[in-house]
């Protein structure tokens, strides 16, 4: 815990920069409501992608990064703690992976909110908008775009990649609402943990060689022969066809991309070390997307609302899991990746302190565990914490909008920017755009 | 006429100055030297040379402007905060307010905004002593910290007027004071050169018949700023015309108040009259266009050749391609009359309804993880019964606005199942089938409207007999049935969100027929909505018809119709809308007229400039086909079936009772997402993926590649496809609904080799290769 102190010591004084800075920005909205208007509202960015892991139903903070071993046992649980290499700070005991590498991450133990349902939760965390309206728990709703769908408009990829990739489907409020359905995921359904996995769509077709496919091509170009409009005040979409037809073939054809998505090409030593699982090899493949240019990546995992028998559910889930996670934040590293790409890992909140008489845990948005690495985030850090039997964050508390913003804010988007709904409503990226300053 | 109390513009914008120098209070023998300079320039300074242009002014007598020389809140303060954008929604005037300063949207709640500021943040915000040092004025002109940047000037005088109002303790009303009526804003309507320039005037009205020129404090906006530009900075109102023709239209807002001027830039050609004279005209929609496109100058394409024509209105009709027969019939049909008689068969056809039908799920239809599985499913089978019926769409609107019983037998009580207050069916209903977005007006003054919280509120009073009874929502399963009904006493009670009051049901405009009075309120509602003199009802409905047919709707966004959104062609959708009433609300009497039209007939390409044409229809516009659609086409150009989770083997894409149903391909092509609220008109855009989903989807191939497809079949069947040219001229019409050309089937017999066993995987290669192209993908 010193740690988390000494950082705090550190941070009131660049606090104190940043509320004079903010003073000095503040002066030119103007200019950067216009900015927001021509498209240039990046700034300076910490990071040029993100992973997202997306633990559905909401994992458990006790289990996982927020153990309370004095609490009493009703509280405290089955599990018991792992010293991390952090001084001072316990992870639970099944995920001694992750508490060795602690030092390439920062833990946030203070995020909390109000919307203690799936469906209301998953929109919050997803897209840092409470729901509009009150929604159910099984509902999956839209009503604000999504972190991803917000970075594949703001940031794009190279060589026609789709910039926001969601395996193995869409999370739940993961879509582009407003922005758009061409800001909407590529999902990669199949399991890239079987031997004739690919990625759909992004390569030549199976059963087809490749100077077949190249006939094709050829074929194609002559039976061509709509005229274009060749007026450009006519605005043909066809010719908007033409250039993205260019931008697929550009992507099949380029070995740099189609190594990306070729999972194969990875030593086996590289794919055991993930974890021979379905969510290890998509831990993998989302590395190979990053690399190859791709800004943001969700990994959904869904089935951690677990309502009973939570501790023999964990024991079998934590270690895939950490097995996962801690093999690609230390990949990334190794590759001199880290630096640029953040990973997170996060559901919609966390669990209720007392274990139910079913032995799991129900829904608790008052508390939740957020792991937070690269893109210049420091190492062996927790943000914030929680009361002494897990009730509620208390020190340091942060927003779902904080929590959204820091992301935005690290990949250079402002939070703070004006989007334009279709109708001409203005609608704040983040509402507060005050990311987590901790963060860096 | 009384005499105003708004004096005339030598002194009329400044009488607070005036009352300054006959009434100094001790505050101003203290500021009294910084002021002074400043004073003089102002009142030095020559009027504006438009002074004099537009409305007059009507004067007043020297004694009454001393009676008012206190700046008014709602006459003088308000227009000045919403002028330099103080409660615009990006700012104070949103939701949250900014920084703990929330002002009503432009200035709709002026009891709200007073309070705000004379009495908000522990009175800081104006300080009676020292008026200079009121925050809101201090924050304005960017002496303190300004997240919203520097807005005023204290030598303006604006600013000089906000001080004066402090000084005078920030009164609410002014004794005497008038009510503003209304504005009058002018020209309304302008036929411009490129490069103009051109200076608009705004006028206001006030209740005691008095006016003045506010253009000052008046904010425009350009719906197409490359056309015509509003100019930034010292002349108000004044609009810079660019160098392209088109048109645009520039709204004006003066604090509530809006009006729109109508701005056409004529291409430069020389009028050609004899052409224009010369254009067939087949119905009066071709009148209507005609009109405006010779107001542009603009000479319409040509009309489009006959498997163009085929092609398209099978797509528009139907939402399927011509079978190779169908389409060798037509094209070899030699009768004058065959596009009329194609239409009429088509419209016959089952999938009329399936298609048609389509439209209308995407804009209602629930989520089943919301409202339930069957729930949904009747619902759509309602649905797509009024069209297999034909129902008028009077009686189909009437139906569903007053169904009762239950969720399980009826489907169109679902509507509200899915909509539970007063306030959502509100919203779904007036945008539906009156194309007004109330949803503004729930929390504020519609800003582009004149639609109030009070005419929302008193809308949603006509649902506050509904009750639900039985199994409400449980998502994600939500399965049991519940049924709706109309209780002749008050279920739920509405309120207006501010004042508290109780609203009695009222329409936004006119009265309910007095034929309906007396029934349950959804019925008086519902005769209201769907009466004849309800102008709303048939545009909106015509509207969407016609966009779908032509590309664009005479009203863009189509379900978006308000004085400050106006029609590319009112006299037409006028005309249109009165044909539909005449005709019985008949969707297939709408659909033979706009399909006759010489427009619908039209070529898309380009003609004599008009590709700056994109909502005059002087040429067709290309469209992707809808996902639906175009699956559809593939499956029949290949000759296969998908199979769909929770449908029969055999269905086909048109068919699906929810969006839930998981497609990778209708999802790619942009079906709703059924997870967004509200659900939106879907776009019909292209993007890469969608490039990528053609070229290389396993599903597709195997599509291509089916031994039991049209590629295997043709191969197979010797007698009918002797030739690789009777192969490619089957191919061809299948995709595109025409013959190649001679050249074509040149350039592509060659590829067959002399041995059939091996044409298999060129006649695949060449019908992967017309799949993926344009001609294929768009309506043209």
């Amino acid at each position: 815990m010193t740690r988390t102190r000494q950082h705090r010591t550190r941070l009131s004084r660049r606090n104190t920069l940043q509320l004079g800075l903010g003073g000095w920005l503040g002066g030119s909205l103007v200019s950067a409501l216009r900015c927001v208007a021509e498209g240039k509202n990046r700034r300076r960015r910490a990071a040029d992608a993100c992973i997202l892991i997306w633990m559905d139903g909401g994992p458990s903070h006790y289990e996982t990064f927020d153990p309370k071993p004095e609490a009493p046992p009703e509280i405290r649980g089955d599990f018991g703690t792992v010293a991390t290499r952090t001084p001072g700070v316990y992870f639970s005991e099944y995920l001694p992976k992750l508490a060795a590498c602690s030092d390439k991450f920062t833990v946030i133990r203070s995020v909390r909110h109000n919307q203690g349902n799936h469906g209301a939760g998953n929109h919050y965390m997803m897209t840092g908008a409470p729901p509009r309206i009150p929604v159910g728990c099984g509902a999956f709703v839209s009503f604000h775009p999504s972190m991803g769908s917000t970075v594949a408009k703001m940031l794009g990829a190279p060589r026609g990649l789709p910039p926001y990739f969601s395996m193995p489907q869409m999370s739940r409020s993961g879509g582009p609402n407003f922005l758009g359905a061409r800001y909407a995921p590529f999902i990669v359904n199949n399991d890239p943990n079987r031997p004739d996995f690919r990625v759909r769509d992004v390569t030549i077709p199976r059963g087809v060689a490749e100077d077949r496919y190249s006939r094709r091509r050829e074929l194609r170009r002559l039976v061509d022969t709509l005229p274009r409009l060749n007026d450009e005040a006519a605005a043909d979409p066809v010719d908007t066809m033409d250039e993205f037809y260019e931008q697929a073939y550009e992507l099949v054809s380029s070995p740099q991309a189609q190594k990306a998505f070729d999972i194969g090409q990875e030593p086996d030593s590289v794919r055991e070390r993930y974890g021979r699982t379905s969510f290890g090899q998509r831990a993998l493949l989302a590395r190979r997307l990053v690399e190859a240019g791709v800004p943001f990546v969700t990994l959904y995992e869904g089935g951690w609302d677990h309502h009973s028998t939570i501790f023999s559910a964990l024991k079998k889930r934590l270690p895939v899991f950490e097995t996962a996670v801690a093999a690609l934040i230390a990949d990334l590293h190794e590759r001199g990746l880290l630096e640029r790409t953040m990973v997170i890992a996060l559901g919609e909140f966390g669990r209720t302190p007392k274990v139910n008489s079913r032995g799991g845990r129900d829904h608790w948005s008052n508390a939740m565990s957020i792991l937070f690495a690269g893109g210049g985030t420091p190492g062996g850090q927790v943000v914030g914490a929680t009361d002494r039997q897990g009730y509620s964050a208390v020190e340091r508390v942060l927003s779902p909008e904080n929590f959204v913003a820091t992301v935005y804010h690290k990949l250079g988007i402002d939070p703070g920017q004006i989007l334009y709904t279709p109708e001409g409503r203005p609608t704040m990226l983040v509402s507060d755009p005050t990311p987590i300053a901790e963060l860096g | 006429m009384t005499a105003s109390p708004l004096p005339d513009r030598r002194s009329r914008c400044r009488p607070w100055l005036r009352r300054t120098a006959l009434f100094p209070t001790a505050f101003h023998f203290v500021f009294a030297l910084g002021l002074l300079p400043a004073w003089s320039l102002v009142l030095s300074s020559p009027a504006r040379a438009n002074d004099t242009d537009g409305a007059k002014v009507e004067g007043k007598s020297g004694r009454e402007a001393i009676r008012s020389s206190v700046p008014s809140f709602e006459l003088d303060v308000l227009p000045v905060l919403t002028a330099r954008g103080c409660n615009a929604g990006p700012c104070h005037g949103k939701a949250r307010g900014q920084n703990g300063f929330k002002l009503s949207l432009f200035g709709y709640d002026s009891d709200f905004d007073h309070a705000a500021i004379v009495g908000g943040a522990r009175g800081r915000r104006v300080f009676f002593a020292a008026p200079a040092s009121s925050l809101l004025l201090r924050k304005a002109t960017g002496e303190v910290p300004h997240g919203g940047g520097v807005r005023l000037h204290p030598d303006e005088d604006d600013y000089r007027m906000l001080l004066e109002w402090i000084a005078a303790g920030a009164p609410r009303r002014v004794a005497g004071e008038p009510q503003l009526t209304g504005i009058d804003l002018k020209p309304r309507r302008v036929v411009a050169q490129p490069g103009m320039a051109v200076q608009l005037t705004v006028t206001a009205h006030y209740s005691d018949g008095s006016r003045r020129d506010v253009t000052r404090w008046t904010t425009f906006s350009s719906n197409e700023p490359t056309l015509v530009r509003v100019v930034e900075g010292s002349e108000p109102g004044r609009l810079q015309v660019g160098k392209l023709p088109g048109e645009a239209t520039i709204m004006a807002r003066y604090l509530t108040e809006l009006a729109t001027t109508d701005v056409a830039i004529p291409l430069t050609a020389r009028e050609d009259r004899e052409t224009a004279a010369s254009l067939p005209v087949a119905n009066f929609i071709d009148q209507h266009i005609g009109r405006k496109l010779q107001m542009l100058r603009i000479i319409p394409s040509a009309s489009c050749d006959e498997s163009t024509y085929l092609r398209r209105v099978y797509l528009d009709l139907i939402g399927r391609l011509p079978t190779p027969d169908e389409a060798r019939d037509y094209l070899e049909d030699s009768s004058p009359d065959k596009r009329a008689r194609l239409v009429d068969r088509l419209l016959e056809r089952p999938e009329y309804a399936d298609h048609w039908a389509n439209h209308w799920v995407d804009l209602l239809r629930p989520n089943p993880y919301r409202v339930g599985i069957k729930a949904v499913y009747t619902f759509d089978e309602w649905i797509r019964r009024q069209f297999r019926e034909n129902r008028p769409y009077d009686a189909m609107v009437r139906e569903l606005l007053t169904a009762q019983g239950s969720t399980w037998h009826h489907g169109a009580v679902t509507l509200f199942r899915d909509r539970r207050s007063p306030e959502e069916r509100t919203a779904i209903v007036s945008q539906l089938f009156l194309g007004i977005r109330l949803e503004c007006a729930k929390c504020h003054h519609h800003p582009f409207e004149r639609w109030s919280q009070r005419d929302y509120y008193s809308f949603a009073a006509f649902f506050s007999q509904v009750k639900n009874k039985g199994t409400g929502l449980s998502p994600p399963i939500s399965g049991s049935e519940e049924f709706v009904y109309d209780e002749d006493k008050t279920v739920t009670q509405v309120r207006h969100p501010v004042t508290g009051e109780i609203l009695e049901p009222r329409p936004l405009f006119g009265q309910v027929p007095p034929e309906a009075s007396g029934l349950p309120l959804r019925q008086q509602l519902a005769a209201w909505i769907t009466s004849p003199e309800n102008p709303f009802f048939a545009q909106v409905a015509v509207n969407r018809v016609w966009a779908e047919l032509m590309g664009v709707g005479l009203v863009e966004p189509v379900d978006d119709l308000r004085t400050t959104n106006p029609p590319s062609n009112p006299e037409l959708l006028e005309a249109l809308a009165a044909d539909f009433v005449a005709h019985g609300y008949d969707f297939k009497h709408l659909l033979r007229r706009i399909t006759a039209s010489q427009a619908y007939q039209l070529s898309s390409s380009v003609r004599a400039g008009n590709g700056i044409d994109h909502r005059n229809y002087s040429r067709h516009y290309r469209r992707r086909l809808r996902a639906e659609v175009l699956l559809q086409a593939i499956d029949d150009v290949t000759e296969t079936e998908d199979r769909f989770s929770a449908m029969p083997l055999g269905s086909r894409p048109h068919e699906l009772w929810t969006h839930r149903i998981p497609s990778v391909f209708l999802d790619t092509f942009g079906r709703p997402d059924p997870n967004q609220d509200p659900p939106c008109e879907r776009l019909p855009d292209t993007t890469v993926t969608q490039a990528l989903h053609l070229m290389n989807a396993d599903h597709l191939q195997g599509k291509i590649a089916d031994p039991k497809g049209r590629i295997a079949r043709m191969i197979a069947d010797r007698d009918h496809y002797p030739t690789p040219e009777s192969i490619i001229e089957e191919l061809y019409l299948a995709c595109y609904a025409r013959f190649p050309e001679e050249k074509e089937v040149a350039a592509l017999v060659g590829r067959f080799p002399a041995e059939r066993s091996q044409w298999t995987p060129v006649a695949q290669d060449l019908l992967w290769a017309l799949l993926n192209t344009p001609e294929f993908l768009f309506k043209d």
